[in-house]
């Protein structure tokens, strides 16, 4: 038989089961969030919980060392593993977009806490020691843990993701393990020494970690991850768009104001055949301009040619650019492109930047988010065209990313159209990307596409010179029709986007 | 000031609540109580100023009393006014090798009706704000904009082709319509099948006076409207207003009324009951224009409205620009003309005395400065008010996206012109500047010209500011700053029966032989096109007298 329980005693012991519930949801944050960042759920999750279990042995054999004022350690732990299990998701969300070694922090930080938790039961069953019956105490101590456990494990994923999201779990948790750490300081008072400073910096902690579950919608929104797919991983806000990021098992998306740009899965095939069709036909490729295109894949394409001398990047958004510089994960699909020393990424609006460029390009890729509005609309414009023209020699060879032919045959061929009033030679041809569907582009040039200057490097998965007449090949269902050009007076373009698009959505 | 006493008032009661909400502990309630108060003065953050024409200054040529000038400065011509007549005329000089001439100007910059301002944010329009594509006939206007590089050439059939840049881009016209924007000026949502009828019967009738020409072989009606056909068939328009006609072509549709009451507040200041017939059709009937890359519709624009056709017509006369004098008196003697005029600056008068003059003033400036000159009444001018906002985001409201020109439906004012629609940038402004028109035709002309000067700029605020949250609630936390431009004499308004009264032919004689007037008053139309005519006109008149 067991015992009547005491208030006091009682209490430790609830402490067992809230830090057992804490230490188990940490862990699950860790290995959540490292799948969701980083992919490939199995690894994940297995070093994740080996790493934290490994920690938590480090941490049972530092018990050892704790001799006195056990208590008060006690208390001293249950605040810093409050704080650093607490900020842990959110500083990982943080250090994502900056840190070159995301790893680093997230082991270290796994380890940090695995080792906090592991001093806990051990310290706790030394305080207890002296109050139960060694027997009473290891069956006690034990089942509330394991209750804890369980508990965490059924309402991680069935309530604190969906509803509560990542950043938002650990801080509660870790809010969960400062109070604890302030009843027990309250209620053993007499035992406990340097209370008032203890209160006072468990106080700071639960400031700090309300704080951020408070502001968890700026670092980042959960609420979005129901409008996509997959898992949102980063989502950040720029003066000019919001840059998404999602993740699933084999496939990293990025989205700009809720339109896929690019998955990782396919992307080859939008990149390969926006940039080697110009490469081949253009008879000089020297220097080579990109506008958009901030996630330097078409700058990765085009680096693959040893004979391009200058890049020069025009992304509207500095944060884009930044974000495929500095995330390892990231530069890791453009094959840190953007840290080429052949490459100039300037953050500037593409018109505006036009108009003062004095530099020739022999290349020059068009690469802007669809027209589906009047801003971005202006872009595709005979006046935008035309302006481009000051910047291409009279062999330049430009490709402009014209949405989808099957889609939007209309919007399409309203690009084709508008390059050849401004007098450019055009060719416009198609691709299949399967996570865009039938995708159109139209090659241009001031003086006539003719014949192939150029060999097209090694190693490309989709396109070949043999592939391209067959992309220049339109079925009836995308074959050219009759449109008007589209200038900043009428901006038809818009209208034929929204008109086909929103019919196809509907 | 005014606004400061409203701002004091409750601040003080406000600090009280608060203190009393400490005092109880509510600490809940105190919100509550903040946007209770902070609502009863939700529009005092609102910043700006009231500003216009100099009326004070212009008003001392009734009181006259100015002394004797002392100083005399002789040239071959001098133009009164740098307004588009008055540059209109001097280019016309500078272009004819007559650079010995002087323009007087009562303000501190030319442009008049066509002047323009310039925030952090953006330039923007004090009043006309663009201009119709030109009629091919009207070649003197087409040379004008080729050579300031806004036509850039002429396609093989003779079609002007115009800077892209320069075309108001799209999206361009919306009306809040029962609720919703929808694109277009001319009403359509939710509208009745009889009223598009009607709508779509009158632009075929407009369509059709548009080509029709009278006996003497000229089209009913023309740009310059010295043009038009002087058949007493089309001529007698003039005699009925335009909402008469309306009913006797046996329209009923109330929304037609509304959009061509619209249009008529939009060119002349006032509305349907009171603009003529003819003045009326002459907006549909008398553009013409066409180009090879803008449909017939299309207006050139810019974020400085007509400024920019101000800034090219003022480089030719740049050193020849007297501001900030006001001409008082002008005497004809023999060869000679005199014109005395008040330097505002010094507060000393000078003399003038020009071989010829061109007086570009409104009649009722006019006649106050030539001997024995009677200022007739039938010269009525529309009181406007023009106010720039400057606004951190416009609230939108469902339906088609921000235009160029947005107009509600049943709104005294004619709604805002989007100062920024002539941007090719993605990003957004930092800061939106809208331009706000209001007609001031509730009243008399005299009487809104003294209600209009009445008001304090806290008022206005409370008016635009009211009016805007109807289609955007909400605006009145986004707004900065209002500045407000009250034009007493805005433009001539072609009333009934004015355009073909004998006021206006009289107007038109000059008594002397070396003063020659130039104004869109003397169309009875004031649009940048007349201006233009007159100054023109004035000008070679002036020059044939002079090598004469």
């Amino acid at each position: 038989m067991i015992k009547m329980v005491r208030p006091l005693e009682f209490l430790l012991l609830l402490s067992v089961f809230i830090i057992a519930t804490c230490g188990l949801i940490y862990e699950l944050v860790a290995g959540t969030l490292a799948s969701y960042l980083l992919g490939d759920s199995i690894t994940q999750f297995s070093t994740i919980i080996g790493a934290y279990l490994f920690s938590m042995g480090i941490g049972a054999y530092l018990s050892r060392f704790f001799r006195r004022e056990l208590l008060s350690w006690f208390i001293q732990l249950e605040i810093l593993v409050g704080l650093i299990g607490g900020i842990s998701s959110a500083v990982l969300f943080l250090v994502f977009e900056h840190a070159a070694s995301f790893r680093l922090v997230l082991y270290l930080l796994v380890g940090l806490t695995g080792i906090l938790v592991g001093l806990e039961l051990p310290l706790l069953m030394n305080i207890l020691k002296n109050r139960y019956a060694f027997r009473d105490l290891v069956s006690r101590v034990f089942t509330f843990d394991y209750i804890g456990a369980l508990l965490a494990s059924i309402v991680f994923p069935l309530l604190l993701v969906p509803y509560f999201g990542l950043i938002r779990t650990s801080c509660f948790f870790g809010i969960l393990n400062v109070v604890v750490a302030i009843v027990v300081c309250v209620k053993f008072r007499e035992e406990v020494k340097w209370a008032r400073y203890l209160q006072f910096k468990a106080v700071g902690v639960i400031v700090l970690l309300t704080g951020i579950f408070w502001w968890a919608d700026k670092i980042m929104t959960f609420s979005e991850s129901e409008a996509f797919r997959d898992p949102v991983i980063f989502s950040h806000s720029s003066p000019y768009q919001r840059i998404v990021i999602t993740r699933s098992k084999l496939d990293l998306r990025l989205y700009l104001n809720g339109n896929l740009q690019f998955s990782s899965v396919d992307e080859y095939r939008y990149h390969e055949a926006l940039v080697h069709p110009a490469m081949m036909y253009s008879p000089e490729h020297t220097r080579v301009l990109i506008l958009g295109g901030g996630d330097g894949m078409a700058a990765r394409e085009i680096l693959k040619y040893p004979d391009v001398e200058i890049i020069t990047l025009v992304d509207l958004d500095p944060s884009m650019t930044r974000l495929f510089r500095q995330s390892s994960m990231l530069a890791e699909l453009n094959h840190h492109s953007l840290q080429s020393p052949k490459l100039q990424v300037i953050n500037a609006d593409a018109f505006q930047w036009l108009k003062t460029n004095k530099t020739l390009y022999d290349v020059a890729f068009v690469d802007f988010p669809d027209p589906g509005n009047y801003a971005v609309g202006k872009l595709y414009t005979t006046a935008f065209y035309r302006q481009l023209r000051h910047s291409l020699t009279d062999s330049s060879v430009i490709v402009v990313q014209s949405t989808s032919p099957f889609v939007a045959p209309k919007a399409f061929w309203c690009v084709d159209a508008t390059l050849h009033d401004c007098g450019y030679h055009t060719q416009a041809y198609h691709t299949y990307v399967p996570s865009f569907g039938e995708w159109g582009y139209v090659m241009a040039s001031p003086t006539g596409l003719v014949g192939h200057h150029h060999s097209l490097p090694a190693g490309l998965r989709y396109f070949a010179a043999d592939v391209f007449p067959q992309m220049c090949q339109f079925t009836a269902d995308m074959a050219k029709r009759p449109v008007l050009a589209n200038h900043l007076n009428n901006q038809v373009l818009v209208q034929y986007f929204e008109d086909e698009w929103g019919k196809y959505q509907e | 000031m005014n606004g400061e006493n409203t701002r004091n008032k409750p601040l003080t009661r406000k600090d009280f609540l608060r203190y009393m909400a400490l005092i109880a502990g509510a600490g809940v309630t105190l919100p509550q109580f903040v946007a209770c108060e902070a609502k009863k003065d939700q529009y005092g953050h609102i910043q700006g100023r009231i500003y216009g024409a100099s009326a004070a200054v212009g008003h001392k040529i009734r009181e006259g009393g100015f002394a004797a000038p002392m100083h005399t400065e002789t040239v071959d011509a001098v133009i009164i006014g740098s307004g588009v007549a008055g540059l209109s005329a001097a280019r016309m000089l500078h272009h004819n090798g007559c650079h010995n001439y002087k323009i007087l100007e009562l303000e501190q910059h030319a442009g008049g009706n066509a002047g323009f301002g310039r925030n952090a944010f953006s330039a923007y329009p004090l009043g006309a704000h663009y201009l119709p594509l030109p009629n091919l006939e009207n070649q003197p206007l087409l040379d004008l904009l080729q050579e300031a590089g806004i036509l850039t050439g002429y396609t093989a059939d003779c079609l002007p082709m115009y800077n892209e840049t320069d075309l108001c881009y799209d999206p361009q016209e919306r009306l809040f319509i029962h609720n919703r924007w929808q694109e277009g000026l001319v009403p359509q949502f939710g509208v009745g099948e009889a009223a598009l009828a009607e709508f779509k019967r009158f632009f075929a009738d407009m369509e059709k006076l548009r080509w029709q020409r009278g006996s003497d072989g000229l089209y009913a009606f023309d740009i310059p409207m010295a043009r038009s056909s002087r058949d007493a068939a089309y001529l007698q328009l003039d005699n009925l207003c335009m909402k008469d006609y309306l009913q006797q072509q046996g329209y009923r549709s109330e929304e037609l009324y509304w959009y061509l009451d619209y249009c008529c507040r939009d060119d002349f200041g006032a509305g349907i009951p009171v603009v003529s017939a003819w003045a009326g059709l002459h907006y549909f009937a008398s553009r013409k224009g066409k180009s090879a890359n803008a449909d017939s519709a299309a207006v050139l624009t810019w974020p400085q409205g007509n400024g920019r056709l101000v800034q090219h017509l003022q480089q030719f006369s740049n050193n020849n620009l007297q501001t900030n004098g006001l001409a008082y008196k002008v005497t004809p003697q023999g060869r000679e003309v005199q014109v005395d005029y008040f330097e505002v600056a010094t507060g000393t008068t000078k003399r003038i005395v020009a071989k010829a003059c061109i007086m570009a003033t409104p009649q009722f400036v006019t006649q106050r400065l030539l001997p024995a000159g009677q200022y007739d009444h039938q010269f009525v001018y529309s009181p406007w008010l023009v106010a720039n906002l400057t606004l951190d985001k416009l609230p939108e409201s469902r339906g088609y996206p921000l235009c160029w020109d947005n107009v509600m439906y049943n709104s005294r004012s004619l709604g805002y012109v989007n100062a920024q629609q002539q941007s090719i940038t993605q990003e957004a402004p930092e800061k939106q500047v809208l331009t706000y028109y209001l007609p001031l035709d509730h009243l008399s002309p005299a009487d809104s010209r003294r209600y209009a000067l009445g008001l304090s700029h806290a008022h206005w605020v409370k008016l635009i500011t009211d009016d805007l949250e109807t289609v955007h609630p909400g605006i009145h936390a986004q707004l900065r700053t209002i500045d407000v431009w009250v034009w007493g004499h805005g433009m001539i308004r072609p009333h009934t029966g004015f355009i073909t009264s004998d006021a206006i032919a009289a107007a038109r004689r000059s008594g002397y032989p070396n003063v020659f007037f130039a104004h869109s008053d003397l169309s009875g139309i004031s649009i940048f096109e007349e201006a233009f005519y007159q100054g023109n006109n004035a000008a070679l008149a002036l020059l044939d007298y002079i090598r004469t």
